[in-house]
C-alpha cells in the first residue's frame, strides 16, 4: 500500500470530524445543552471546511504544476478490503480528483454557514413542540449528515457511494421528520425515504450489473473495463453477459443501457426527478436550514454527482433517457412554482426545476456545465432558503406569501440577499459582455450544449449523406414484422438500437462526427469515434479500415466497431448493409434524420422556454414577499432580522457573486477529461480548454452561445418585467388571471395530481394488498392448518369414540358377551372355571402369532427397503 | 484437534438447569445467568483456532482444503453400537456453525437477563421450571449446531422441541395452548420426515459402501474404508461411494437425492419458516413471553438455514439443483408475502414476527441459488437477523411491560416519552429495514447479488432478484410506518408518565445495537469466520 498523500488525509480527516461530533452529541448532547451543542457542530464543520480549503488551494497548485493526475492515480491504489463478494474484493478508498475536491469544498463551506444560521434559527424552533429540548438532536443529525455527505463524495467505490447514499437518506428522513410530533412531518419523512427506496431499488439493480458485468465496484476500474469491453472485437457486454428475463434475453448494448438507467434511478430518487419528484416539496416540513442544506444544496445534488461519476458507463440511450427525464422535470416543476404561495414550496419547486436542468445537462453530455450549475445553484439556492428561513422566523412562522409584502423595510439585508439569489437563478447577465452571475453562465452553458446536440449533431455531413437510409429503413420494418418478445430481441440484437428507436441512436452516432469538426476547430481534440452498427464483429473489422480512410482520422483508442449483438449476424442485414453502403462511412449507416433528432429539439425548446419561466416565478416570489404594501398587519409588525442569521446570508451572497466562474469551473473542467471521456458518449464540453476557461471566456460551443445570447440573454429582463407588472398592484390582478386560466391553474395548484394518484395507486393499493395478504394468512393458510388439525381430531374422535368404542370394543364386548352366553350355555352342565382357561389360551396364542408376524416383518423390512433402492 | 470443550459448552446449561431446580427460588435467576454466562464465555474460547482466517494464506489452514477437512474441537465417542451400525457422539466445529454457536450463547444469555423481572410477569409461577427449561433449550440448540452425527443431531433437534413447547404453553399469553400445540405439531411433522430420511440415508449409505467398496474411502484419515452405513454428516457428504450411490439410486421409484432433499427440507422449512408452513410462527411469537420470542427469532429460526447448509446441500447437491427453482420461488414469496402481511398487522409483535418471515426468505433465496455470494449472504443474513430480530422483540417487550398491550395504533409519541429507548428502537428497526451501515443491509445485498450472479445457471434468477429487491421497498414501508405510529407523533397522555428504559433494559439493548453497527460497518467480522467453509461446501457440491 502506498502512503497516503496529504490531500487524502485531509479529506479523510475532514470526513471523520463531523462523525466525531455526531458521537459526542449522541452521548453528551443533552448535557451540552442549547447553544453549546450547536457550536460543537459548527466547530466540527468549520474544521472540515478549513481542511477542504487547504485541499482546494493545494490542489489548484497541483493542477498548475501538472502533478494532480499522479496524485489521483496514487489515491486509487490506497484501498482497504471491506469484504469479498465471491471473488470480487470490495474495496474502500478515497476518490481524489478535482471533482471531489471542489464538491467537498462546496459542501463543507455551505454547510458551515448553514450550521451557523441553524444555531440562530433553532434557538426558537427546537423547544416549541414538546416538554424537552430536541435542540442537540437536531445538531446530532446534522453532524451525521455532514459525515455521510462527505463520505459520499470521497468514495471511490460505487458500493460505498451507495452506503453513504443511504445514510444521507436516513439523515434526510430524520431531519424532515424532526418535528415528528406533527403528523405531516412524519408523513413527509416516510414519503421521502420510501420514494428514495424506489429509486434505490433501480440503483441496486444497476449495481448488480456493474458488479457482475464489469467485475468491480470501483468507479475507475469499472469505467476502464467498460471501455475495454467496448473496444474488444466482440463488443460491449457481449459473450455471456446477458440477462435472461424468463425467456426474454437481453444482451449487449441493451444491457449496458439498462445498467445506466438502473444507476440513474438512484439519482432520480435523490435528485427528485420525475416521476419520483413527489417527496421533495413535502420535505419542506423539516426545519428551514435542513431544506437549505440537504434539500437544496447538497444531498439532492448527489444525484447529479452520481450521474457525473458514472457518466462513462452510460450509453447514448441511457443518456437520452436521462435527458428526457431531466427535461420533463425542469419544465413541469417550473410551471408549478408559478402558482405556489408558500415561500418554501415555491423554492422547492424551483429546486426541482433546477435539478432538472442539471440532469438534463448531464443527459445532453454537458458534463461540466451541469456540475457547474450544481455548484452555482448550491450557493444561491442555499442562500435563498436561508432567506426564506429568516423571513419565516421573522414573520412568526408564517410561510404564506400572500400574507407578506413590503418586508423590505423590515428586513433589508434579507431582501437584498434574496434579490441576489433571484438574479442568480434567473440568469442575470449582460449578453455578449461576459458579465453575469453564476447562474447566467451555468444555465447558458447547459442550453448551449443542448442546442448543439439538438441542431448541430443532427446535421448530416455531406460525404455520407446518402446510401444509408436503406440500411436503417430496412432494419426497422424487419424488426417490426416480428411481434412480441422476439421482435424486441431482434431490435436489441441487430439494430443500432439500445432500446428506444433507431433515430435516437442514429442521432447520437452521427453526433461525434459533427463534434469532430467542432472539436478540431476549437480545441484541436478528437473525440473518440462512435459507431453503432447493425452488423457483427467480423464485418466490423473488415470495414473499419475504409471507415478510417473515409474519415481521414485516427481512430486509435476508438472501437473497432460497436457490435451490439453477442453473436455475429450473417444475415440479410449485413448483406443489405454491404450492398447499400459498402464503401460509405459505416457510421452513417445508422444515421437518419428522424424522431430522435426531433426529440432532442423538443427537449431543447422545453429547457429554453423554462429559462423564461424561472425568472418569472422567482421575481414573483420576491415581489410578493418584499415589495408592495404589507398585506397582513400582524406578520408585518412581527418581522425582524437577527444577526446570527443574516450574516451567513451575506457570506453566501458574496460567494454567489464571486465564486463560480473563476473558481469552480476551471476545477470541474480539470476533472472533465478523465471523468467524461466516455467512449460511448463524449462529455460534450468535457474537453474544454482550461486556460481559456480560466479567463472567463466561453470559447467552446461558440456558435451556440452566440445564438443563445439573443435567445435567452434577455429572458430574465422580460420575465422580471412580466412578474412585476402582474404583482405590482397586489394580489388583485393575479387572482383575476388565475380565474381566467381556471383549469390550468387548478392543475398546477394540485401539482398535476401526482400525490393523489400515487396515494391512491401505490399507498392505498399497497396497503389494500397487504390486507389481502393478511386475510389470506389469517383465514386461509391458517384455516388449512386448523382444518387439518380438526380433521385429525375428528378422525381421532371417530376412531377413538366411534370405531374403537363402538366397533372394536363392540366386537370384543360382543365376543365377550357371546362367549359369556355360550359359556353360560356350556356352564350350565358344568361347574368348573374352564372358560377362563380357554379364553386365556386362545388369547395367548393369538398374541404370540401376532408378535411373530410383527417381528418377521420388522426384520425383513429394512432389507426390503434397501433392496428396492439397489 | 480433539477437545471436550464443545461438550462442556453444550452441557453447562444442562448442569445449570439442574442447579436451577435444586437451588432455592431466590437465586434461580442468578444460577441461570451464571450458567448461560459461562457457556457464553466458553463459546468465546472457540474463536482462537479461527483467528486470522480472513487472510487467504491462513484460510486453507483454518478451514481445510475441502469440506470436513479441518474440523475443530472434535469429540468423537462411539455411543450406541449395534451389530451393523455405530451411532457416535460426534461434535465438531467449522465455519458454518461457529458464528451460530456464539450467536446462540449470546442470545440465550440476553434472554435469561431479559427474564430477570420474571416475578413481575402475569404468570410468575414455576420460576425454577422456567429457567431450567430455558437452559435445557439452550443445550438443545447448541447441541443441534455442533452435532455432526445425524442421529445425535436428530436427538438434539427433538430435545429443543419440548422445552419450547412448555415455555410457550405455560408462560405464554391468552392463546398459549393453541400456539404451543401448533408450534409443536408443525415442527414434529417436519421431524417425522427427517426421521424417515435418517433411516433411509443410513441404509442407503450401507448399500453404497457395499456397491462401491473401492470408492468408500473415509474422510477421517483418508485411508480406512467404510464398510457399513453411517450417520456421520461429513462422511455422507464427502464419501465418494455414498455420493455416487445417492446420486443414482431410486427411492420408491423416485430419484433418491431429490426425495431425501425434500424430506429434510420440509423439516427445516418449518423452522425457517418458509411460506406456507410459517403459520405457526406469528402465533408462537405473539403468545410467547419476550425472552422466548428472542430465542425463537434469534436462534431457533436459524436451525432451518443451518440445516439446509449442513444437511441438504452437501449431502444431496443434485437435490438442490433439482429443487432450486421451487426453493427460490418459496424464498421470494416469503420475502414479499411476509413483508405485505407485516404491513397489515396491528399487533406490534405479530408485525415483527412477519418481518422475520420476510427476512428469512432472503436466507432461503440466497441458499437456493447455490452461488458463493448467495451462501455468504444467507449465512450473514442469519447472523444479522439473529441480532436485529431479538432486539426488535425485546423492544416490543419493553413497551409491553409498561403498556400491557401491543396494539400499534394505540401507541404514539413514545420517542418523546422515552428518548433513549426511542434511539435504540431506531437502530433496531433500521437494522431490520436493511439500512447500509447496519447489519441487515449486508445480508440482503449479498443475497441479491448472489441471485443475480446465478443468472447463467437459472433462467429465473434475474426476475427473482428483481422481485426480492422490490421487497426492500415494502420493508421500508412497513417499518417506517410502524415507527411513525409507535414512536413518532405527539405524546399521548396515557403514556406520558412511562419511565425511561431501565439500566437492565438498556444493557440488553446496547450490545445488540452495537453488534448491529459493527456487523454493518465491518462485515468481515463474520465473513472471515465462515467464508472458507462455505467455499468448501460449494466446491463439494458444484
Amino acid at each position: 500500500m502506498e502512503s497516503y498523500s496529504n490531500y487524502e488525509i485531509y479529506l479523510m480527516t475532514g470526513t471523520m470530524i463531523p462523525f466525531v461530533s455526531f458521537v459526542i452529541l449522541m452521548l453528551f448532547g443533552h448535557r451540552l445543552g442549547k447553544p453549546l451543542s450547536g457550536w460543537v457542530t459548527v466547530a466540527a464543520m468549520a474544521s472540515s471546511c478549513a481542511l477542504a480549503t487547504m485541499t482546494l488551494v493545494g490542489w489548484m497548485g497541483e493542477i498548475d504544476g501538472g502533478t494532480s493526475a499522479g496524485l489521483t492515480a496514487a489515491a486509487q491504489l490506497n484501498q482497504v478490503t471491506w469484504a469479498h463478494l465471491g471473488s470480487i474484493p470490495l474495496n474502500v478508498g478515497v476518490k481524489l480528483d478535482s471533482l471531489t475536491v471542489v464538491m467537498y469544498f462546496m459542501v463543507t463551506f455551505v454547510a458551515t454557514w448553514i450550521f451557523v444560521f441553524s444555531v440562530g434559527y433553532m434557538a426558537g424552533h427546537s423547544d416549541e413542540v414538546d416538554g424537552q429540548s430536541k435542540y442537540h438532536r437536531f445538531f446530532c443529525y446534522l453532524s451525521l449528515f455532514g459525515f455521510s455527505m462527505l463520505g459520499l463524495l470521497c468514495s471511490s467505490s460505487l458500493l460505498f457511494l451507495f452506503v453513504f447514499w443511504e445514510l444521507v437518506g436516513l439523515c434526510s428522513y430524520l431531519l424532515i421528520g424532526f418535528y415528528f410530533d406533527r403528523k405531516y412531518a412524519s408523513n413527509a419523512a416516510i414519503k421521502a425515504f420510501v420514494t428514495n427506496r424506489v429509486g434505490d431499488f433501480g440503483f441496486l439493480f444497476g449495481l448488480m450489473m456493474v458488479a457482475f458485468f464489469l467485475g468491480t465496484f470501483d468507479l475507475e476500474q469499472a469505467a476502464a473495463r467498460f471501455a475495454e469491453q467496448y473496444q474488444s472485437h466482440i463488443g460491449l457486454f457481449a459473450g455471456d453477459m446477458t440477462i435472461d428475463l424468463l425467456g426474454w434475453e437481453i444482451s449487449g448494448g441493451m444491457v449496458a443501457t439498462m445498467m445506466g438507467i438502473g444507476l440513474f434511478c438512484g439519482a432520480m430518487g435523490k435528485s427528485a426527478q420525475f416521476p419520483l419528484h413527489v417527496w421533495l416539496p413535502d420535505a419542506m416540513a423539516g426545519p428551514t436550514p435542513v431544506s437549505a442544506l440537504i434539500h437544496a444544496a447538497t444531498m439532492v445534488a448527489a444525484g447529479v454527482y452520481l450521474v457525473a461519476r458514472v457518466f462513462r458507463l452510460l450509453t447514448p440511450d441511457a443518456q437520452m433517457f436521462i435527458a428526457i427525464i431531466g427535461a420533463i422535470t425542469l419544465t413541469l416543476m417550473a410551471l408549478i412554482a408559478i402558482v405556489q404561495v408558500d415561500i418554501k414550496k415555491c423554492l422547492a419547486y424551483s429546486t426541482l426545476s433546477q435539478l432538472g436542468y442539471m440532469i438534463f445537462g448531464m443527459g445532453c453530455g454537458a458534463w461540466i456545465a451541469a456540475l457547474f450549475h450544481l455548484m452555482t445553484h448550491a450557493f444561491f439556492k442555499a442562500m435563498l432558503f436561508l432567506c426564506s428561513g429568516q423571513v419565516i422566523e421573522g414573520c412568526h412562522h408564517e410561510q404564506d406569501m400572500r400574507k407578506m409584502g413590503g418586508l423590505i423595510r423590515k428586513m433589508p439585508v434579507t431582501a437584498f440577499t434574496f434579490l441576489i439569489g433571484v438574479l442568480a437563478i434567473a440568469g442575470f447577465g449582460i449578453p455578449l459582455a461576459g458579465i453575469g452571475l453564476g447562474g447566467y453562465f451555468s444555465k447558458d452553458e447547459i442550453l448551449a450544449v443542448a442546442w448543439d446536440r439538438a441542431f448541430l449533431w443532427g446535421e448530416p455531413l455531406e460525404h455520407h449523406g446518402d446510401g444509408h437510409a436503406d440500411s436503417t429503413t430496412d432494419d426497422a420494418p424487419d424488426s417490426m414484422t416480428h411481434t412480441g418478445p422476439q421482435a424486441i430481441r431482434l431490435v436489441s440484437r441487430h439494430a443500432h438500437v439500445f432500446g428506444w428507436n433507431g433515430g435516437v441512436i442514429a442521432g447520437a452516432s452521427a453526433a461525434p462526427t459533427g463534434l469532430v469538426e467542432f472539436g478540431r476547430r476549437d480545441r484541436g481534440l478528437t473525440p473518440p469515434a462512435i459507431d453503432y452498427r447493425p452488423s457483427g464483429a467480423s464485418q466490423d473489422r473488415d470495414t473499419s479500415r475504409d471507415r478510417d480512410a473515409s474519415r481521414g482520422r485516427d481512430t486509435q483508442g476508438a472501437p473497432a466497431g460497436f457490435a451490439l449483438a453477442s453473436d455475429p449476424q450473417p444475415d440479410e442485414h449485413g448483406a443489405a448493409h454491404d450492398a447499400g453502403g459498402g464503401e460509405h462511412h459505416p457510421a452513417a449507416g445508422a444515421w437518419q434524420r428522424s424522431g430522435g433528432d426531433r426529440l432532442w429539439r423538443v427537449l431543447f425548446w422545453c429547457a429554453l422556454a423554462t429559462a423564461y419561466v424561472t425568472p418569472f416565478y422567482m421575481m414573483r416570489a420576491w415581489w410578493m414577499t418584499f415589495m408592495g404594501k404589507p398585506r397582513d398587519e400582524h406578520v408585518y409588525h412581527h418581522a425582524h432580522e437577527s444577526p446570527l442569521m443574516w450574516f451567513p446570508l451575506v457570506v453566501l451572497a458574496v460567494f454567489t457573486f464571486v465564486s463560480s466562474y473563476w473558481l469552480f469551473r476551471p476545477l470541474i473542467a480539470d476533472a472533465a477529461p478523465t471523468a467524461s471521456g466516455g467512449i460511448l458518449v463524449a462529455g460534450y464540453d468535457g474537453v474544454a480548454d482550461d486556460a481559456a476557461a480560466a479567463a472567463g471566456q466561453l470559447i467552446h460551443v461558440h456558435e451556440a452561445h452566440h445564438w443563445l445570447a439573443y435567445g435567452v440573454g434577455g429572458s430574465w429582463l422580460i420575465a422580471f418585467i412580466a412578474a412585476i407588472a402582474i404583482y405590482r398592484g397586489g394580489l388583485a390582478l393575479p387572482t383575476r388571471l388565475k380565474a381566467a386560466f381556471g383549469p390550468i391553474a387548478t392543475l398546477l395548484e394540485r401539482k398535476y395530481y401526482f400525490d393523489e394518484v400515487y396515494g391512491l395507486v401505490f399507498v392505498k393499493g399497497c396497503v389494500a394488498f397487504a390486507h389481502v395478504c393478511r386475510f389470506v394468512d389469517t383465514y386461509i393458510v391458517d384455516m388449512f392448518a386448523n382444518l387439518l388439525a380438526r380433521m385429525t381430531e375428528r378422525l381421532a374422535n371417530f376412531s377413538g369414540n366411534g370405531v374403537d368404542a363402538r366397533v372394536v370394543d363392540g366386537v370384543f364386548n360382543g365376543i365377550a358377551v357371546t362367549s359369556f352366553d355360550i359359556s353360560d350355555m356350556f356352564r350350565s352342565p358344568q361347574t368348573g372355571r374352564i372358560r377362563n382357561y380357554v379364553l386365556f389360551a386362545a388369547g395367548g396364542a393369538a398374541l404370540i402369532v401376532l408378535f411373530l408376524i410383527v417381528m418377521a416383518s420388522l426384520s425383513a423390512g429394512p432389507v426390503a427397503v434397501a433392496s428396492t433402492g439397489g | 484437534m480433539d477437545s471436550t470443550l464443545l461438550s462442556w459448552l453444550v452441557f453447562v446449561p444442562t448442569i445449570g438447569a439442574v442447579a436451577c431446580l435444586l437451588a432455592p427460588r431466590e437465586v434461580t435467576r442468578t444460577v441461570a445467568m451464571l450458567a448461560s454466562g459461562i457457556s457464553f464465555v466458553l463459546s468465546l474460547f472457540l474463536i482462537p483456532p479461527f483467528l486470522g482466517a480472513g487472510d487467504e494464506m491462513n484460510a486453507a489452514a483454518v478451514f481445510g482444503s475441502s469440506y470436513g477437512d479441518a474440523l475443530h474441537f472434535i469429540q468423537r465417542i462411539p455411543w450406541i453400537n449395534g451389530e451393523s451400525f455405530t451411532i457416535e457422539y460426534f461434535l465438531g466445529l467449522d465455519g458454518l456453525n461457529l458464528p451460530l454457536v456464539i450467536l446462540t450463547t449470546l442470545i440465550s444469555l440476553l434472554a435469561v437477563w431479559a427474564s430477570w423481572n420474571f416475578d413481575e410477569w402475569k404468570i410468575n409461577k414455576g420460576k425454577k421450571g422456567y429457567f431450567a427449561l430455558l437452559l435445557l433449550l439452550e443445550t438443545g440448540m447448541l447441541g443441534t449446531f455442533v452435532a455432526l452425527d445425524f442421529f445425535l443431531f436428530y436427538i438434539f433437534w427433538e430435545v429443543m422441541l419440548l422445552p419450547m413447547y412448555f415455555l410457550i404453553g405455560v408462560w405464554g399469553g391468552p392463546r398459549k395452548e393453541y400456539a404451543a400445540i401448533k408450534f409443536f405439531l408443525f415442527t414434529l411433522a417436519g421431524s417425522v420426515l427427517m426421521l424417515v430420511a435418517l433411516v433411509a440415508m443410513f441404509f442407503y449409505s450401507g448399500a453404497a459402501v457395499a456397491e462401491y467398496p473401492e470408492l468408500a474411502v473415509s474422510y477421517r484419515d483418508g485411508a480406512s474404508v467404510l464398510t457399513t452405513g453411517t450417520f456421520d454428516l461429513i462422511e455422507l457428504a464427502t464419501n465418494e461411494a455414498i455420493q455416487k450411490y445417492f446420486g443414482e439410486s431410486l427411492f420408491l421409484g423416485w430419484r433418491f437425492a431429490p426425495v431425501m432433499f425434500i424430506f429434510l427440507f420440509v423439516g427445516f422449512a418449518v423452522k425457517l419458516p418458509a411460506v406456507p408452513v410459517h403459520t405457526w410462527l406469528p402465533d408462537a411469537h405473539v403468545e410467547a413471553p419476550t425472552p422466548i420470542s428472542m430465542i425463537l427469532a434469534g436462534v431457533l429460526l436459524k436451525m432451518g438455514g443451518y440445516g439446509f447448509l449442513r444437511l441438504c446441500y452437501p449431502i444431496f447437491p443434485s437435490g438442490g439443483q433439482f429443487w432450486a427453482g421451487t426453493l427460490a420461488a418459496i424464498g421470494v414469496v416469503s420475502i414479499l408475502y411476509g413483508a405485505l402481511c407485516a404491513m397489515a398487522q396491528t399487533d406490534f409483535k405479530k408485525l415483527v414476527a412477519y418481518s422475520s418471515v420476510s427476512h428469512m426468505g432472503y436466507v432461503l433465496l440466497g441458499i437456493a441459488v447455490m452461488t458463493e455470494t448467495g451462501f455468504q449472504g444467507a449465512m450473514f443474513q442469519m447472523i444479522a437477523h439473529g441480532i436485529s430480530s431479538p432486539m426488535c422483540f425485546f423492544l416490543v417487550g419493553v413497551i409491553y411491560d409498561r403498556a400491557h398491550h401491543r396494539e400499534i395504533n394505540r401507541f404514539g409519541g413514545l420517542w418523546l416519552t422515552m428518548p433513549k429507548y426511542g434511539t435504540m428502537a431506531t437502530i433496531g428497526f433500521f437494522a431490520s429495514l436493511g439500512l447500509p451501515g447496519l447489519c441487515g443491509f449486508v445480508g440482503e445485498v449479498f443475497v441479491l447479488l448472489g441471485t443475480f450472479e446465478a443468472r447463467h445457471t437459472f433462467t429465473w434468477a434475474v426476475p427473482a432478484a428483481i422481485l426480492a429487491a422490490a421487497g426492500v421497498i415494502f420493508t421500508a414501508g412497513y417499518i417506517l410506518w410502524l415507527i411513525q405510529r409507535v414512536y413518532l407523533g405527539p405524546q399521548k397522555p396515557e403514556y406520558a408518565d412511562y419511565p425511561e428504559a431501565t439500566g437492565r433494559e438498556m444493557a440488553i439493548l446496547m450490545p445488540l445495537a452495537a453488534l448491529c453497527v459493527v456487523l454493518g460497518v465491518l462485515p468481515r467480522v463474520v465473513f472471515d469466520y465462515m467464508n472458507g467453509t462455505l467455499r468448501n461446501i460449494l466446491d463439494q457440491i458444484l
